[in-house]
């Protein structure tokens, strides 16, 4: 774990919402587990002050990079940044996903859960995994490539949930695991489905953050725990982000 | 000479510098030395586990954080176990128990237990939590029963009894003065302002528990309007809290009275913020040719 202020790479649009910002961050990237995040932040920006955590979505050679969505102000801050403008960036931060045993691992994401899976794809690809990919979004600006395409309007690929497709896909064939990122709904859809299918499911959440890294409580999940009330909250900065399914309670 | 040198009641501090209870930990280890810190305080402990509120627990607002954490800990019997070792084999300033509780006996049971303990250097007593029912702030705000709490605390223990104030009460000079009363060594203040944020499309509270706890930035004022008033009626030495970013920031509390000062929500910002703001105030002391003794309380008009 690190703190740098560092040069922006490159600065890519993909379209109105979406867009890729890279940094060199050297031999560090070594460091870097899949599903594990960065808290990035414009230096000198007042509001927003907080950092904002940032999923890891590709490594190349020193440079790490970041698929970012405008939802708010510190996004919309960095998406107009230039390569060159500097960047305040703390981490690898948080657990990431373990690269199971068996073969045949399906992904499925929703919007913005794509990037994380994305470095988690090339990796279980690096280790001869077979994989099947599901990704949905609202409309076909959310859309980026997988091997199924899901829209809530129709605009691209299949009209519906991405769930839908998983329910249809896992009923010829089952998978060994499935690792998913998304909206909370689209997490506890692919939880009981992974359920009445008994296939291990790994999330990664997204909740709020301030510290991101473990002191400050604020990005809270809960999950069940052997205490007397039998749940607790958990931090989604360092015992997270990314959870196995049958842990958390599904509220 | 150590020109930032300073005293705490019956601590002497190698510097001026803590970290507000509930916004560090061991972690900050990565960024920077620990030990060069004037004190650690922990985040707050209770008798019993406690897991905290639901979430949202957080939102940044114009110029500050809302939080509701809801003093999610470990317990005092755990933080003893776990939490205590891990801190004093890493630090050797001292450190500062937080602690809370929901009666006057939940207190004095967890003190004498942490006084079963050693390595503890004093302890700050959170009654000033806006984000629990029973405990904290339904003590802080009413004088009689701060003073029968610090009063019975003081005699469990001989350590340093820091007192932590909230500042959503009438009279925060009332509370301090029965503080002081009480038997307390020092006191701490500001804790959080009552703060709300609301979706202004959905209508949904942007945090969880609605009203909630408001520091940062914005509070500073606020924070520093309190340290004078209280400097100018209470004798006791004050530890000052509140938006504090900057070794800038620290003087202000420092002529309005505060002989040390905590970071707060700023470590979430800048992690090296401690140790910049002693830089800082090292370096601007050494050119003016001052000691922080020499600023304390020297506000002008």
């Amino acid at each position: 774990m690190f703190n740098r202020i560092i040069a922006i790479n490159s600065i890519e649009q993909l379209n109105e919402s979406y867009y890729v910002i890279s940094v060199d961050i050297g031999e560090s990237v070594k460091e870097i587990r899949p599903g594990q995040f960065f808290e990035l932040k414009k230096p000198e920006s007042c509001y927003p002050m907080l950092r904002k955590p940032i999923s890891v979505y590709d490594i190349q050679s020193t440079k790490v990079s970041f698929m970012i969505k405008k939802l708010g102000k510190a996004t919309e801050q960095f998406a107009v940044m230039k390569a060159g403008d500097k960047l305040d960036i703390i981490g690898p931060l948080g657990n990431g996903f373990s690269i199971t045993e068996g073969n045949k691992a399906i992904i499925v994401s929703g919007g913005i859960g794509y990037p994380p899976l994305y470095y988690l794809k090339t990796q279980l690809e690096q280790a001869g995994k077979t994989i099947y990919w599901l990704h949905g979004g609202q409309t076909s600006i959310d859309i980026f490539p997988a091997d199924e395409i899901w829209t809530d309007d129709g605009s691209a690929g299949n009209k519906g949930f991405v769930t839908e497709g998983l329910t249809n896909y896992i009923k010829n064939q089952k998978p060994d695991v499935i690792y998913a990122c998304g909206p909370k709904a689209m997490l506890k859809a692919c939880h009981q489905i992974a359920e009445r299918n008994s296939v291990p499911l790994f999330v990664s959440l997204e909740e709020y953050m301030a510290c991101g890294i473990g002191v400050c409580y604020g990005c809270a999940v809960k999950v069940r725990t052997d205490n007397s009330i039998g749940v607790t909250y958990k931090t989604v900065c360092k015992d997270g982000p990314v959870f196995e399914a049958k842990d958390i309670v599904w509220e | 000479m150590n020109r930032l040198q300073t005293r705490l009641g019956k601590l002497e501090l190698q510097n001026p510098v803590t970290v507000a209870s509930g916004t560090f930990g061991l972690e900050y280890g990565e960024f920077f030395d620990l030990n060069r810190l004037g004190a650690y305080v922990t985040k707050t402990i209770t008798l019993k586990p406690k897991i905290g509120n639901p979430p949202p627990r957080l939102y940044e607002t114009e110029a500050g954080l809302l939080n509701s954490i809801g003093l999610q800990n470990p317990g005092v019997e755990e933080f003893i176990k776990l939490n205590l070792p891990e801190l004093k084999e890493v630090l050797s300033i001292p450190i500062i128990v937080s602690f809370s509780g929901g009666t006057i006996e939940e207190f004095t049971t967890i003190l004498s237990k942490l006084e079963r303990t050693d390595g503890i250097a004093g302890y700050e007593v959170n009654i000033s939590c806006p984000n629990v029912e029973k405990e904290g702030i339904a003590f802080g705000v009413d004088a009689l029963v701060v003073y029968e709490l610090i009063r019975r605390l003081r005699s469990f223990t001989n350590k340093e009894l820091i007192v932590k104030l909230t500042p959503n009460v009438t009279d925060i000079v009332s509370i301090a003065n029965a503080a002081e009363e009480g038997g307390a060594d020092s006191m701490a203040l500001i804790n959080t302002v009552q703060g709300m944020a609301i979706d202004p499309l959905s209508g949904k509270s942007r945090v969880k528990m609605g009203v909630c706890g408001y520091s940062g930035p914005a509070i500073k004022p606020i924070a520093l309007a309190n340290v004078f008033k209280v400097a100018q009626r209470v004798k006791l030495p004050i530890l000052a809290m509140g938006g504090i970013c900057t070794w800038q920031d620290a003087m202000e509390f420092f002529y309005a009275g505060a002989s040390a000062i905590a970071v707060g929500t700023y470590n979430f910002v800048n992690p090296k913020a401690c140790v910049d703001l002693i830089d800082g105030l090292d370096n601007y002391l050494s050119e003016k040719g001052a000691t922080l003794q020499d600023i304390i309380g020297k506000v002008s008009f």
